[in-house]
């Protein structure tokens, strides 16, 4: 369980992070969402003393990093890939981390297997592709088979059969019971991915519940309708909460009212219909309307 | 990533199960093992012993025309005025290294106590400088006795074993010095240009001031405060009041590292 009070850091006038309070809980996958900026980084590198926090205070297990007796074991964590000596091998890197713990060669053999960069443990971490330094850092996260795991954008660069896997995996360690805490910008992957959601904007906690909670909260449904006889089923259906918006001839998208109810009025009217589509809202809706004000760096809307 | 972690466990359990311990003999071994796996290393040490060698048979080779009464030790312990740069070099290189690839964030994730990460850095880097000096000294001795028209009196400490035995620790000095800068700057050019400053170019400036007349020879006096003028001193044959350089080089020694961790300990990451 990772437990963060009244964080807040700031760097000379800039605020990155304010007075952000949550909990990531053990047995979940907790995503980490918001813009570039958004103090999630940082929020990571304080978790385990990295960064100093200005203010708040943070704990893992119940505990300051500093003061873990064996924080390999306690917290795995993958903050960037570049985190390694580029003249080491990536073997070597894993021995030279697990001996701090006393971890022997062994269990840095696993990992090894486990994140499947056998082929190139022998290699300097120099000459590494971006996937593969994501590979190594996920392996020495892993080293101490720790309780709590932190990885900052662990699919950034992956191949998709590693981004799969890292999603079973996580989801795995978090059905044992462990406390996986992980950012990433790809908002399909971790609807997928994630139990509970905590969206950071402008180095604020902008929302933090479960996925479906949040998606329902922040997104509206539609009714997707095609009927030769659209106009006619339309009239049909208006209401105080009903809305309906034609994207293409003979095609409504309504919303306020279920898919089940405009089935049954068409029915009711004998009105034809050839699609009747149920659209929930995604992560990555709920997502962009509540960061909507909070982006940084907002790229120009394309004419 | 094919397979998942077979064992399923309990997060209770993987607290009390792990037998993994982070300590400072482990923290020892880690900085050890992260040393000899990076070639820097082995090119550093491969020029302190090749340069020192080298320099130490030449001056053997030379000593003929010195005239009588050259003691035999000072043909070994001379070069310590060429390589104690490259001990500096790499005292510097092990930290700064850590900074420019991102490294240090996983040293220090591994060990949050960053004292702890200050001091076994010094041990091991030291340990190794203090074993290659040895080992080099020893083949220079057995290289340059050819040469020498009277070899090393070993029947007299102060010509031989103390001499030697204080060159290693002053090329131990040299090399945390260079690592308390790196600590210090966190830049490698940075630290490099620092080390080589004060262990080769402030010797040669405090020197000048000794030409300038009276007025300015209390700056000249000051040199001997410096970590080359102080090993200079502790390192020739028969000297004796040792205190004050032997003061002086552990100051070199041990004040750089204190600001290092000063600064490592208050900075982020």
């Amino acid at each position: 369980m990772i437990v963060a009070e009244q964080l807040t850091k700031r760097f000379g006038d800039k605020t990155a992070v304010s007075n952000v309070s949550f909990t990531v809980q053990a047995g979940k996958v907790t995503g980490f969402l918001g813009p570039n900026g958004a103090g999630k980084s940082t929020t990571m590198r304080m978790i385990v003393g990295l960064d100093r926090p200005t203010s708040g205070t943070v704990t893992v297990g119940g505990q300051h990093y500093s003061h873990l007796r064996s924080p390999l074991t306690e917290v795995g964590v993958l903050l960037d890939a570049k985190a390694v000596h580029t003249g080491r091998s990536a073997r070597n890197h894993l021995r030279a981390m697990a001996a701090t713990h006393g971890i022997g060669r062994a269990r840095v053999d696993e990992v090894i297997e486990l994140t499947g960069i056998q082929s190139v443990a022998g290699k300097r971490a120099g000459k590494f592709s971006l996937g593969m330094g994501q590979r190594l850092g996920i392996a020495a996260a892993l080293l101490g088979d720790p309780r709590t795991l932190i990885l900052d954008e662990p699919v950034n660069g992956l191949d998709p059969e590693g981004v799969r896997w890292v999603r079973q995996f996580v989801r795995h360690l978090a059905s044992e019971g462990r406390t996986v805490l992980l950012s990433s910008h790809l908002m399909s992957e971790m609807a997928q991915t994630a139990d509970h959601v905590i969206v950071l904007g402008r180095g604020q906690v902008l929302a933090d519940a479960e996925l479906s909670e949040l998606v329902r909260a922040w997104t509206t449904n539609n009714v997707i309708v095609r009927s030769p006889r659209l106009s006619e089923l339309v009239a049909a259906l208006s209401g105080p909460d009903v809305t309906v918006t034609a994207s293409s001839p003979g095609v409504a998208e309504v919303s306020g009212v279920t898919a089940a109810s405009v089935g049954d009025l068409a029915a009711s009217l004998g009105i034809p219909v050839h699609e009747l589509t149920s659209r929930t809202g995604s992560l990555e809706d709920a997502y962009l309307a509540l960061t909507g004000d909070a982006v940084e760096y907002t790229s120009k809307e394309i004419a | 990533m094919t397979a998942l972690a077979p064992a399923t466990r309990s997060e209770a359990d993987a607290r009390t199960a792990s037998p993994y311990r982070l300590s400072f003999a482990h923290l020892l071994r880690s900085e050890s093992i992260k040393i000899t796996t990076l070639r820097s290393t082995w090119w550093s040490l491969g020029i302190t012993a090749a340069l020192s060698i080298g320099i130490s048979m030449m001056i053997a080779s030379a000593s003929a025309q010195f005239g009588g009464g050259y003691p035999a030790v000072s043909a070994i312990l001379s070069p310590t005025q060429f390589t104690m740069l490259v001990a500096g070099i790499l005292g510097a290189i092990v930290i700064t290294g850590e900074y420019s690839t991102g490294m240090i964030r996983s040293t220090l994730t591994a060990e949050p106590r960053r004292g702890a990460v200050v001091v076994a850095k010094a041990v091991v880097v030291g340990v190794l400088i203090a074993l290659t000096t040895v080992v080099t000294y020893a083949v220079a001795i057995a290289a340059t006795a050819p040469f020498l028209a009277e070899g090393i009196d070993w029947s007299e400490p102060a010509q031989s074993i103390v001499p030697l035995a204080l060159g290693v620790l002053s090329m131990v000095v040299f090399t945390l010095i260079g690592l308390g800068f790196g600590f210090l700057l966190r830049n490698g050019a940075g630290a490099i240009a620092v080390t080589v400053g004060v262990l080769f170019v402030l010797p040669i400036v405090f020197s000048l001031f000794g030409m300038f007349g009276e007025s300015w020879s209390w700056i000249a006096d000051l040199a001997k405060y410096l970590p080359m003028n102080a090993a200079a001193e502790v390192t020739a044959p028969g000297a004796d009041d040792l205190a004050v350089p032997l003061l002086t080089l552990a100051a070199w020694g041990v004040l750089p590292l204190a600001g290092g961790w000063a600064v490592l300990r208050g900075r982020d990451a």
